[in-house]
């Protein structure tokens, strides 16, 4: 890459970041997110997988807020702040990978469907309107239902429910692409489709993208505790699987809220902050959204 | 426009209005002045069809409302006359004649032999009949009936004949029923000769049962028993101290601990039917005896598997799992409730938890300590690493299984957890064999046969692996003479000494590691229910039991003349009045302003 | 039911003109094409199910039979039963030909055909999610009118940001919050609403029974609007937004009309069309019901019923409800797409 495209892209981003600064709810949300994902990353320095187990666990079964225990204690005694804390791992590793893995599938059908036209465009739009139409919960469950319950299968099941919006939004960028008289004249110069779809069209449809990851990370994490809820879990503690285990020892009727309580707001607040940082990245990145903005 | 709005808001008051009228209405509803009890339960009905409902809940149900050959009695629990008055059998074990009762079904016809008799041919020559109870006339050589006298000739004894599980359903009314395997009997009122007659079933809400007037012992206290379903366990738990249901059985600890100190609930925590033991694959085979599976080999010693036995704090399990509401296991898989056939291990066969003398055995027979403080094999070849297979739709078992991690790593063997849905559950540990040491219960019948049958050679699925029903893979000569010893013997007590002496074999040669007998946890309303007497009658079950007694004997106090008993739903029917009406005021205000305007806006 | 927030806006763009293809045929050409379309959708789900299923692992009658002892004469009478000995391909075309004449099998765990439970319970569902749309939908418009009407207000801020408050909620804890606060009560306050099933056990007459199933899907019902208004709200918000910087809402306001008539009889309308699509193609999922919500209140519909068949699980009875569920969402789609080229002159005329 030359020095000047760099500079335009050093340029093209600090102008990007100067839009989103005016977005406030974009701007707190991107700090809720990156205390999160900063908080999962070190957790392992200060604890480890002891804190979820119920042999050695510290504290007395649902003991309320105290002292030693600032959210309480789970029916085994554990603490729910540790538990969250080490939780959030699985909760946002399954909301990345899975987010990661859906857009892969959509950023690839929907540049091949945007760029090779004619039958192959044909094919595969059938294939995502299909998939998009698809019930995603009620098709994640069933796919959780034949391939058993792993962490793996409950990414699988989210990413394959959720790509298609993905592609539809790749394929549209890509023919808006594709249509700019720069295109033509890199096909005059012999580029090959390898060369279009890579050095032209990706880093032009990646902005579009990372909007459409964050949102997806979103809904994921929550996809992700629904599927729990239902009894299709990854087998390690994630804050659905908690809320699966408050439901199913009677948290509620036993009077403790903050076991219902804290693990859902956790989920309520990143998702939340996603959910912020995506649509304040959309409205920086959409012409059509500035424009009315 | 506020002319709109006032007249709306008139509309809104006068479907108030009227809905309160009606809610007036329904306070003279027919529900008033009866006695009516409510059961809730966790688990809907599969089928009203006996021949084919398996859950509990339709067993239950079913006991409610049909007679059998014999049924447990209330106080021992030794089978007392049902429909068969009296019985007796021929010299030979082989021929039982029963007399059928002199009685009617809830319609009127009376109640012959000729029933039983087409119940049970029924069952021995349809398959789809034999869906729910098959095993029950496996053994039935023929059936006939001659007025009251029904006859069964068996194929082999079997002194468990007098607990027969199979409803006697009426021929008059079934006989017309050509393809079982589809019949869903749904018709009302039900034709019965138990103490209840179903009259409506709501699919997966309630099922409405009326008291048999025609019933032989005389009909039951109360009116009318509904069984009312929730799909939620913790809703269930807070209709009962809501007061929308009167009773709720089969809770877990935690449950049950949030009942426990409700003063308007009795809470209901006796010795269990239930007992909880560790499958051990010990050397899976079929039933022709060729290996099957790949348990672990270290597990086909017995010194192993006692190792593994001395190695387990029953006692820490039952306080942290079960949280103190169950018992310690030191005997086998028939629990103490079962005063009769209850066998407990004593002195030097006792296993008690002792790590060390568990060591001491592994050490003994040659299992050594590799560096990172597994045992291996004698031949040093393979590590003692076990899986432990548990079911995904039970989070109290994950717990087990965090515990059990932790006794076996201080016997130098590493565990690892396998979670399973309960059909590949017991694909893998009944039938494939691809487990290592697995969790597994038995909730035992009045008649403990059933559950000692699931531990005989011939239960091992066939050489091309399918079928059986085998809980441990178990195959061993001692105990099979001991099982058919038992079938032949018709003497009580002296069929009760050979019964322990299974259980013995059970708990030394050790396929089997029973762990612990789950209390019975239960709870009903104090303030509604009066009186309901439990099976057997000494602290014994409500819901969990096996038989109508509780059921037949329960008394409550008459509805209240204005629904009382619903409590929350009467203020929900208002709130749901308003909230409907301020609703349609609201759309039809939004509609016809809308309208209103637009007229207005041509004119401009 | 949660499914992407985002999901919901490229799909409408799918519906509406970003088919780039100029349409120059009448309505009932497109609608047949697009029939067409609905109809290889259809025949995909067919396909796709049927060896979905077959990729179980194990044997297919022993899953079945749940680990439930069976003799052998059992299990291969079950096998000749479902046709399991049969060549795959001529299993094939049996479910074709089943599944055409509406013969969904008999479930396993009921003992019944799927096709009588499923026509059991797609009233109730209709019902709780029916209205739950039709509210959501109305407050989703009402608010997102407002909002983007008055942009950057108090109103505007305020209202998107609680719609995507409970946007970020996942439903099933919503519905557990909701059922412990008004249905069970907290401390001295009592539960005001019943959270369990359709009706009361003893279930008045007339009026007062359709009062009682009114009070009876208060708390679904709620949980279900509180989830998903977010997206009507944001999809109107954003579409009307669009609209007020178009050329002909600066005419409308030369003309001299009052702002709220601007509003009412020519920037809503034409925001509306986006809208309407999304409450077509959200029709579709209104039969798969809402899973978790209908199993927290025991609400006796189709979600209810696909859960109980994961649960055990019954994998006719899940096959069934999923084909049920899946066909009717492309039905509901193809409808959607239909009803939008009528709507939209710029399609139809282009």
């Amino acid at each position: 890459m030359t020095s000047v495209a760099m500079a335009r892209r050093r340029l093209a981003l600090s102008r990007f970041w100067a839009d989103y600064r005016h977005h406030r709810a974009g701007v707190a949300g991107l700090v809720v997110l990156l205390a999160a994902v900063l908080l999962a990353l070190v957790a392992p320095l200060f604890i480890d997988e002891s804190v979820t187990n119920v042999v050695d666990a510290p504290g007395e079964d649902f003991d309320g807020p105290s002292l030693a225990f600032p959210f309480g204690t789970d029916e085994s005694g554990r603490s729910v702040l540790l538990m969250v804390w080490w939780g959030s791992r699985t909760s946002l590793l399954i909301g990345f990978l899975a987010a990661v893995l859906s857009i892969v599938i959509g950023l690839v059908v929907g540049i091949a469907a945007g760029h090779f036209r004619g039958w192959t465009n044909g094919v595969l739009m059938r294939i995502t309107d299909w998939f998009l139409v698809l019930p995603s919960l009620v098709t994640a469950l069933v796919l959780a239902a034949i391939l058993g319950g792993s962490t793996f299968t409950v990414i699988m099941a989210i990413a394959v429910t959720s790509w298609p919006s993905t592609a539809r939004l790749i394929r549209a960028q890509t023919l808006a692409v594709e249509a700019r008289p720069y295109i033509e004249r890199s096909k005059a110069l012999g580029a090959g489709h390898w060369h279009i779809t890579t050095r032209h069209v990706l880093p032009n449809v990646a902005p579009l993208l990372l909007a459409s990851t964050t949102l997806e990370v979103a809904s994921a994490i929550v996809t992700e505790s629904t599927l729990a809820f239902l009894g299709v879990t990854s087998n390690k503690t994630s804050w659905g699987t908690m809320l699966r285990a408050s439901y199913d020892f009677g948290a509620a009727t036993n009077g403790a809220w903050w076991y219902i309580l804290i693990p859902g707001l956790a989920i309520l607040v990143v998702v939340m902050a996603f959910t912020l940082v995506g649509r304040a990245l959309e409205a920086v990145l959409n012409p059509r959204l500035r424009r009315a903005a | 426009m506020r002319k709109w709005f006032a007249r709306l808001a008139a509309l809104g008051v006068a479907l108030l209005v009227a809905g309160q009228g009606a809610t007036a209405a329904h306070a003279q509803d027919p529900a008033a002045g009866k006695k009516i009890v409510r059961v809730g339960a966790t688990q809907a009905m599969d089928s009203m069809n006996p021949f084919l409902a398996v859950r509990l809940v339709s067993t239950s149900i079913h006991r409610w409302m049909y007679g059998y050959l014999t049924v447990p009695d209330s106080k021992t629990l030794q089978p007392s006359a049902d429909l068969a008055e009296s019985w007796s059998t021929s010299e030979d074990g082989l021929t039982w004649t029963f007399k059928i009762r002199q009685a009617k079904w809830s319609d009127g016809k009376p109640i012959t032999a000729e029933d039983a008799a087409w119940t049970f041919n029924k069952m021995m020559t349809d398959e789809a009949a034999k869906t729910a109870n098959g095993p029950a006339v496996e053994n039935f050589e023929s059936v006939t009936a001659n007025g009251q006298d029904l006859v069964i000739k068996l194929k082999a004894p079997q002194a468990s004949m007098l607990d027969n599980p199979v409803p006697i359903m009426p021929k008059h009314v079934w006989e017309s029923v050509t393809d079982m395997a589809n019949y869903d009997a749904e018709k009302y009122p039900a034709v019965t000769s138990g103490p209840y007659i179903a009259i409506e079933h709501k699919k997966d809400q309630y099922v409405k049962l009326q008291a048999n007037p025609n019933y032989w012992r005389g009909a039951p206290k109360v009116n009318e028993l509904q069984v009312i379903f929730y799909d939620n366990p913790q809703a269930a738990i807070a209709g009962l101290k809501n007061g929308d249901i009167d009773l709720l059985g089969r809770m877990t600890p935690q449950e049950f601990e949030a009942i426990q100190n409700d003063p308007n609930i009795e809470a209901w925590n006796t010795q269990g039917r239930r007992a909880s033991y560790l499958q051990i694959n010990h050397g899976a085979t079929t039933s022709d005896d060729k290996p099957i599976g790949d348990g672990h080999p270290a597990l086909k010693d017995v010194k192993v598997r006692q190792a593994l036995h001395y190695a387990i704090d029953k006692q820490k399990l039952v306080d942290e799992v079960q949280n103190g509401l169950a018992k310690v296991a030191d005997g086998s898989i028939v629990p103490p409730m079962y005063k009769d056939f209850f066998w407990e291990a004593a002195g030097d066969t006792k296993v008690t938890y002792d790590p060390a003398k568990a060591n001491q055995i592994l050490d003994d027979a040659g299992y050594k300590k590799g560096a990172d403080g597994i045992r291996t094999m004698p031949d040093g070849k393979r590590k003692l690493e076990w899986r432990f297979t548990i079911h995904t739709d039970t989070p109290i078992e994950d717990k087990l299984a965090e515990y059990m991690t932790g006794f076996m790593k201080e016997i130098g063997v590493t565990l690892t957890t396998v979670k399973l849905d309960s059909s590949k559950f017991t694909e893998e540990t009944g039938v494939a064999a691809t487990f290592d040491i697995a969790i597994s219960g038995w909730s035992v019948n009045p008649d403990p046969e059933e559950v000692f049958a699931t531990h005989l050679c011939s239960r091992r699925p066939a050489a091309n692996g399918e079928g059986g029903g085998t809980e441990s893979f178990y195959c061993n000569e001692t105990f099979e003479q001991l099982y058919k010893d038992q079938q032949k013997e018709l003497d009580r007590p002296k069929r009760a000494e050979i019964i322990k002496k299974m259980q013995e074999q059970l708990y030394t040669d050790a396929p089997i590691i029973a762990i612990y007998y789950t209390n019975d946890l239960e709870g009903y309303r104090k303030d509604r229910i009066t009186s309901i007497t439990p099976i057997p009658e000494d602290k014994g079950l409500l819901y969990g039991g096996s038989g109508y007694w509780p059921f037949y004997t329960v008394d409550v106090k008459a509805q209240a003349p204005t629904g009382g008993g619903d409590g929350g739903s009467n203020t929900g029917l208002i709130w749901g009045g308003i909230v409907g009406a301020v609703v349609i005021v609201g759309l039809g205000a939004f509609f016809l302003t809308r309208r209103r305007k637009s007229a207005a806006d041509e004119r401009e | 039911m949660t499914t992407p927030l985002d999901a919901a806006e490229p799909a409408v763009q799918a519906a509406g003109p970003a088919d780039e293809r100029p349409v120059r045929r009448g309505t009932l050409q497109y609608a047949l094409s697009k029939a067409g379309g609905a109809l290889f959708s259809i025949a995909m789900v067919l396909v796709g199910t049927f060896f979905v299923f077959r990729l179980l692992p194990g044997d297919p009658v022993r899953n079945l039979a749940q680990g439930r002892n069976m003799t052998p004469t059992q299990l291969d009478l079950e096998r000749r039963r479902l046709g399991l000995d049969k060549p795959l391909i001529d299993q094939f075309f049996d479910f074709v030909g089943d599944t055409l004449r509406l013969d969904l099998g008999t479930s396993y765990e009921y003992k019944r055909p799927v096709i009588d439970l499923i026509g059991e319970r797609i009233g109730p569902t209709l019902l709780l999610t029916g209205t739950g749309l039709a509210i959501a939908v109305s407050l989703g418009i009402w608010q997102g009118t407002r909002a983007g009407w008055r942009h950057g207000s108090r109103f505007d801020r305020f209202s998107t940001g609680a719609s995507l408050l409970l946007w970020s909620v996942p439903t099933f804890w919503l519905g557990l919050l909701l059922m412990m606060v008004f249905g069970v009560g907290i401390g001295p306050i009592p539960g005001i609403f019943p959270f369990r099933g359709i009706e009361s056990v003893d279930a008045p007459d007339g009026f007062a029974y359709v009062l009682d199933v009114a009070s009876h899907m208060v708390l679904p019902c709620l949980t279900l609007v509180a989830v998903v208004y977010a997206q009507y709200l944001l999809v109107m918000r954003s579409s009307l937004l669009e609209e007020v910087s178009q050329d002909y809402v600066t005419v409308a306001r030369a003309k001299g009309l009052r702002d709220d008539e601007v509003r009412r009889r020519h920037a809503v309308p034409n925001a509306l069309l986006p809208t309407v699509t999304l409450v077509f193609m959200r029709i579709g999922f209104v039969v798969g019901g809402a899973v978790t919500v209908e199993y927290i209140y025991t609400w006796p519909g189709l979600g209810q019923l696909f859960y109980r068949a994961i649960e055990v699980p019954d994998f006719t009875l899940m096959q069934g409800t999923f084909m049920l569920i899946t066909v009717s969402v492309i039905v509901m789609n193809t409808l959607a797409d239909v009803v939008y080229h009528l709507l939209d002159p710029r399609v139809r005329s282009a």
